[in-house]
């Protein structure tokens, strides 16, 4: 290990630190579950007559109001930008700035934070691994415990990590601000103009919503087959039947496939959905955008030339 | 009456809106599916295509718009042939209504599925946007124009689509199967829309008492051939016509008489429902299954049951009724132990708590809406033998029960057969063998007739009615209540609003208190068919046509002779249309029907050919 | 197995999005212009089969199924990946917007393969048509991991030990995903064999 900076510390620091970790992630866990059922619980019938917009209801925040399509580019773009930042300190910021979107968008927090922990499994994977396994260069700290001696932990490592995770956190943010404040069909058109092929666009609506129709079929196969006693087993027999649902799953799709395209015929479908929507620009559109990606560029900057992010 | 020359009984002014002439359609497969149809439809015909599964029904209404290509003969439209720029017109003009509406609303609101159509016909966005709102407000659904439609309930779904459709301002519309799944109050409300319409109607349907609602002509499909082309009441009034197309109802009417209700049918059951049945009396060890208090809530806050109280002793039938949101598929799955809510539920008398929930499937078995939610295996035997097998049953004891439900439900021979490629009615019942090779001890059925045609329906009814088991049926339909049942639940809001025998129940029915099952329109055409079906005996003078042995003195001959008497019999006829009490002339002419013992009775008649008359 | 935001290099994010955008046209030229929408509607059925969990001893895998996909879409199945990872990220956000090339090289790519190996090798028995199918499904969820592995690789040997250990957590899903896809091939075979012969969809009606 070769020049690297050695830090000796107890084993208590270690393990009182991952209690830490864990105890937040429960509480977070436990946050989260709090949130969803305080969400649910005036579950009164939505007003269906007026045109609401996917997941956030009547909103008339900034990011309502702003062009889909300028929406999807400075929000896309800033996304790129960053992720190409490189430094822990930068990546928080970013969050910062997600985070604000969110509120400036008027959204309800419980559904980002459903984003969030949805891959916080895969994160945290990082967390654990990248200290222990980052190759330790010269100007590395380690942090040897006691009785761990095999196994330094790599501070480098472990910013990794937490530049990783951060990066990840503020672009699972702008998720909801991008795609809940209009449509799925509006946000989708956006798409189209900006050059995505009008089929693809269509598509994706389609499976959009069969998604839920075939969500329903399966739950009740599923429990077609719970009361007739199956319950999923670490077995053969277990897999076959599953192969069984996947299969019936399939044939049930594609023959409803069939009669999907049979309707879209007879109601004069030719190749195309008509669909001629009002798209109208102005200053603001045109400002918010820049003002994203400028936000974006300036953090890359920030990153790469303060922070030496090489 | 298989006369096939006969003209549509509908007088054509002008010509033809459809001209099918020897059209013939063969599948891919090989299977020939249409062979020489010929049939002429005028502008506002209004037609019940009718005939057993595998009639060319489909195949037709498929090359009515074009979905299938004309591959012999002729198919002329508006007095061109169906292809190119006419058939993108005529697609514009002929509405469809498909068996399933998720089919047919695949855009993301109601909004865009009525639009598209709209402009697909070349309406500017400003143009169709009054006539969208219009549509979805002539079927009740204005206030949720821009819901997906993944949300909406299955009779909301069924409007939608046909808004889809009038929004178009069809010429024409065709129906598949349109009251298919649909509960009575939905399908009243189809039924008003559809008498609304003014264009042509070809419609689809086993449904007969719906045909006879909305169709004046009818059209018989047998082999992939017009069987019949005759007016709806001549279809229904001949019984034997409708057998042979698998189409008898008749079964249903059985029970009506022209004057009284199924109440009075229920009445005449055995007395095997004694008032004393009613659960609190009861003792509740000898309960198979008992609802104390129950209750059970979603997680979104919808009470679904709100405090039931019910008990189900061994080798009862109950049916549970209530309207769609009663809470009855929730008290189903929490008899199934899918769900667990709050308040006692006892298994022959023993409390159940969560783990013991889980084990429920042991005892109690429950056929689905729809067999294709149950059926998932490749062959049939496979498929029966699942459920033992999941008890841990030995391979010879598995085996056993695989024949012997397979035989209870008259698919002997089908074990090897794959459930996927069987008809609607025969894998109903392969769904019903699955469940009854696990031997339980409470069956539950969930509209065990939905989308069956009337064949179909009286075979699994024979079936049910010779199961022992302890039954809870859940249907909109009466006549099953009152075949199948003694004893009636009436389920509102999530909760327990009448317990008492189905004679009750069905005497309720009748005056209207309760207005859970039959359409109102049924309950009359019922009877309207029944005048027209309208079989008595009755006496008067009448001459047959004989060929018998007989005896004139010592001659000992045989020959067709006639002779005339007068003795009650029965036979077919239909009285004037609003005859309160019997009264018809007596038919001279001859009737065809037994006339037992007539041969060893000596008699006499004239004897036109020699001469001889010795009376 | 997905790839989130911020993982990747820039370099390779970027590459890789273009390198998608790429295979996704020519899938999209492969695939008869009406069979789009069908393949649509089928892509919402894999979309629901991929949320389905097996359990595994202690734990469950959620099911990948990039080899079923191939074997009954053929060329198509890039597309339908694809869609079915962008609706993932509209909806729940498994893998992110930028990760999205790299997410569908690594799950497509090898649909196509086993698609392909599946169509020359299938034969004509059912026996024969299990295995192969078998080899596609576990195949397809091996080669996967392979491509997750190495594009986490690609942010230099700091993630070495990450890509190793993604590799090695896949072992058990690829025994399972080659059994589960045995099995649904062995039923279609039965069942609906015309799905498995990656024929139009429009020839299947």
């Amino acid at each position: 290990m070769g020049g690297a900076e050695l830090i000796h510390l107890p084993l208590p620091v270690l393990l009182g630190a991952l209690l830490v970790l864990a105890g937040c992630w429960l509480l977070a866990l436990k946050m989260l579950k709090l949130a969803l059922a305080g969400e649910q619980e005036p579950q009164q019938e939505r007003d269906w007559s007026v045109p609401v917009i996917d997941a956030a209801a009547g909103g008339s925040s900034i990011f309502h109001r702003w062009d889909v399509r300028f929406k999807l580019v400075a929000l896309l773009g800033f996304a790129f930008l960053v992720v190409a930042t490189r430094s822990p300190w930068s990546a928080l910021v970013a969050i910062c700035l997600s985070f604000s979107a969110v509120l400036l968008a008027g959204l309800p927090l419980a559904r980002s934070m459903r984003r969030l922990l949805a891959m916080s499994g895969f994160l945290a994977m990082f967390l654990l691994i990248m200290p222990l396994t980052a190759v330790p260069r010269p100007a590395d700290t380690l942090l040897v415990f006691s009785g761990l001696e095999y196994l330094p932990f790599n501070l480098r490592g472990l910013q990794l990590a937490l530049a990783i995770i951060g990066k990840a956190c503020a672009v699972a943010l702008l998720m909801e601000p991008l795609l809940a404040t209009a449509s799925l069909p509006r946000t989708i058109e956006g798409l189209t103009r900006l050059g995505v092929p009008e089929k693809v666009g269509q598509m994706i609506l389609l499976a959009h919503r069969y998604l839920f129709v075939f969500l329903e079929e399966a739950r009740r196969m599923a429990t077609g087959m719970q009361v007739r006693g199956f319950r999923r087993r670490t077995s053969i027999a277990t897999l076959q039947v599953m192969g069984n649902y996947l299969g019936m799953l399939f044939v049930r799709s594609f023959e409803r496939t069939h009669r999907v395209y049979d309707a879209m015929q007879s109601r004069g479908y030719q190749g195309r959905f008509p669909a001629p929507a009002y798209f109208a620009v102005s200053v603001s559109d045109w400002l918010l955008a820049a003002s994203w990606l400028l936000l974006g560029l300036a953090l890359l900057l920030f990153d790469r030339l303060w922070l030496g992010g090489v | 009456m298989h006369d096939l020359n006969r003209l549509p009984p509908i007088d054509f002014d002008g010509p033809a809106q459809f001209e099918l002439r020897e059209l013939h359609f063969a599948y891919p497969n090989g299977h020939q599916a249409l062979r020489g149809i010929d049939l002429s439809i005028a502008a506002g015909d209004r037609i019940a295509l009718v005939g057993q599964n595998g009639s060319g029904k489909s195949t037709l209404i498929k090359h009515l718009n074009g979905l299938l290509p004309v591959q012999q003969g002729e198919l002329v439209y508006q007095g061109q042939p169906l292809s190119g720029d006419q058939l993108q017109q005529a697609r514009l003009e002929i509405g469809v209504l498909f068996q399933d509406p998720d089919d047919q609303l695949f855009c993301s609101t109601l909004y865009d599925d009525v639009c598209f159509g709209l402009l697909n016909q070349g309406i500017a966005l400003e143009t169709a946007e009054p006539l969208v709102r219009r549509s979805l407000a002539a079927v009740g659904l204005e206030a949720l124009i821009y819901k997906p439609s993944h949300h909406l309930s299955y009779g909301q779904k069924k409007r939608a689509a046909l808004a889809c459709l009038l929004a178009m301002q069809p010429q024409v519309l065709i129906l598949d199967e349109p009251t298919a799944n649909l509960d009575p109050g939905q399908e009243n409300i189809l039924v008003e829309l559809l008498r609304a319409f003014q264009g042509t109607l070809i419609c689809i349907t086993h449904d007969l008492l719906f045909a006879y609602e909305l169709c004046q002509r009818a059209v018989v499909l047998d082999k992939g051939q017009v069987h019949h082309d005759y007016t709806m009441a001549e279809l229904v009034s001949h019984p034997p016509s409708m057998r042979e197309h698998g189409l008898d109802f008749s079964f249903r009417l059985a029970g009506l008489s022209t004057q009284e209700m199924p109440a009075q049918q229920a009445c005449n059951l055995p007395p095997e429902t004694p008032p004393s049945i009613v659960p609190e009396l009861k003792s509740p060890v000898s309960a198979v299954v008992e609802l104390r208090d129950y209750q059970f809530s979603y997680p979104d806050g919808t009470q679904a049951l709100r405090g039931v109280d019910f008990a189900l002793q061994a080798g009862e039938s109950v049916a549970i009724v209530g309207e769609n949101g009663a809470g009855k598929t929730t008290l189903l799955s929490c008899l199934m132990g899918i769900q667990g809510g709050r308040g006692e539920h006892l298994l022959e008398g023993r409390a159940l708590d969560k783990k013991q929930r889980q084990l429920l499937w042991r005892k109690v078995g429950m056929v689905f809406q729809d067999p294709a939610d149950q059926l998932f295996c490749a062959s049939c035997a496979e498929e029966v033998a699942f459920g033992p097998r999941q008890l841990g049953l030995p391979a010879a004891e598995v085996a056993r029960r695989v024949d012997a439900a397979l035989q209870r439900v008259r698919l002997d021979a089908y074990h090897d057969r794959v459930p996927l490629h069987l008809s609607g009615g025969e894998r109903k019942r392969l769904a019903i063998a699955t469940v009854l090779s696990m031997e339980p001890e409470l069956l539950i059925l969930d509209e065990p007739t939905a989308g069956l045609d009337p064949q179909g329906e009286e075979l699994l009814l024979e079936i049910l009615k010779e199961l022992s088991q302890t039954r809870i049926l859940v249907t909109h339909d009466p006549f099953l209540v009152a075949e199948l049942t003694q004893r009636t639940l009436v389920l509102h809001r999530g909760q327990v609003l009448e317990d008492y025998p189905t004679a009750a129940f069905l005497a309720d029915q009748n005056q209207k208190a309760l207005n859970l099952l039959a359409v109102g329109y049924k309950q009359v055409r019922s009877r309207e068919i029944l005048e027209l079906q309208h079989q008595h005996r009755h006496s008067h003078r009448h001459r047959h046509l004989h060929d018998h042995p007989h005896r004139h003195g010592d001659l000992v001959h045989s020959h067709p002779h006639e002779h005339e008497h007068d003795h009650p019999h029965a036979f077919t006829h239909v009285h004037g249309a609003d005859s309160a009490e019997h009264c018809h002339r007596p038919l001279g002419g001859f009737h065809e029907h037994n006339h037992p013992g007539h041969e060893a009775e000596e008699h006499t008649h004239r004897h036109g050919d020699d001469g001889t008359s010795r009376d | 197995m997905h790839i989130s935001d911020g993982v990747l290099p820039i370099s390779v994010a970027l590459g890789s999005g273009v390198a998608s955008l790429a295979v996704a046209a020519w899938s999209v030229r492969q695939t008869d212009a009406d069979d789009l929408p069908k393949v649509a509607v089928v892509t919402a059925s894999f979309f629901v089969s991929s949320l389905i969990h097996v359990p595994l001893g202690p734990t469950s895998v959620h099911l990948l199924i990039p080899g079923l996909v191939g074997v009954l879409l053929g060329r198509s199945a890039f597309l339908a990946i694809l869609l079915g990872l962008l609706l993932q990220s509209l909806l729940f956000q498994f893998g992110g917007l930028t990760a999205l090339g790299a997410n569908a090289l690594l799950m497509g790519v090898p649909a196509l393969a086993c698609g392909l190996l599946f169509s020359k090798l299938r034969g004509t028995t059912q026996r024969q048509h299990v295995i192969v199918g078998g080899l596609a499904g576990g195949g397809g969820t091996l080669a996967s991991a392979v491509l997750l592995a190495l594009l986490l690789a690609s942010g230099g040997e700091d993630f070495f030990g990450v890509a190793k250990l993604a590799l090695l957590s896949h072992l058990p899903v690829f025994v399972v995903e080659g059994l589960v896809s045995a099995f649904t091939v062995s039923f279609l075979f039965r069942v609906k064999p015309e799905l498995l012969r990656q024929q139009r969809l429009g020839a299947l009606s």
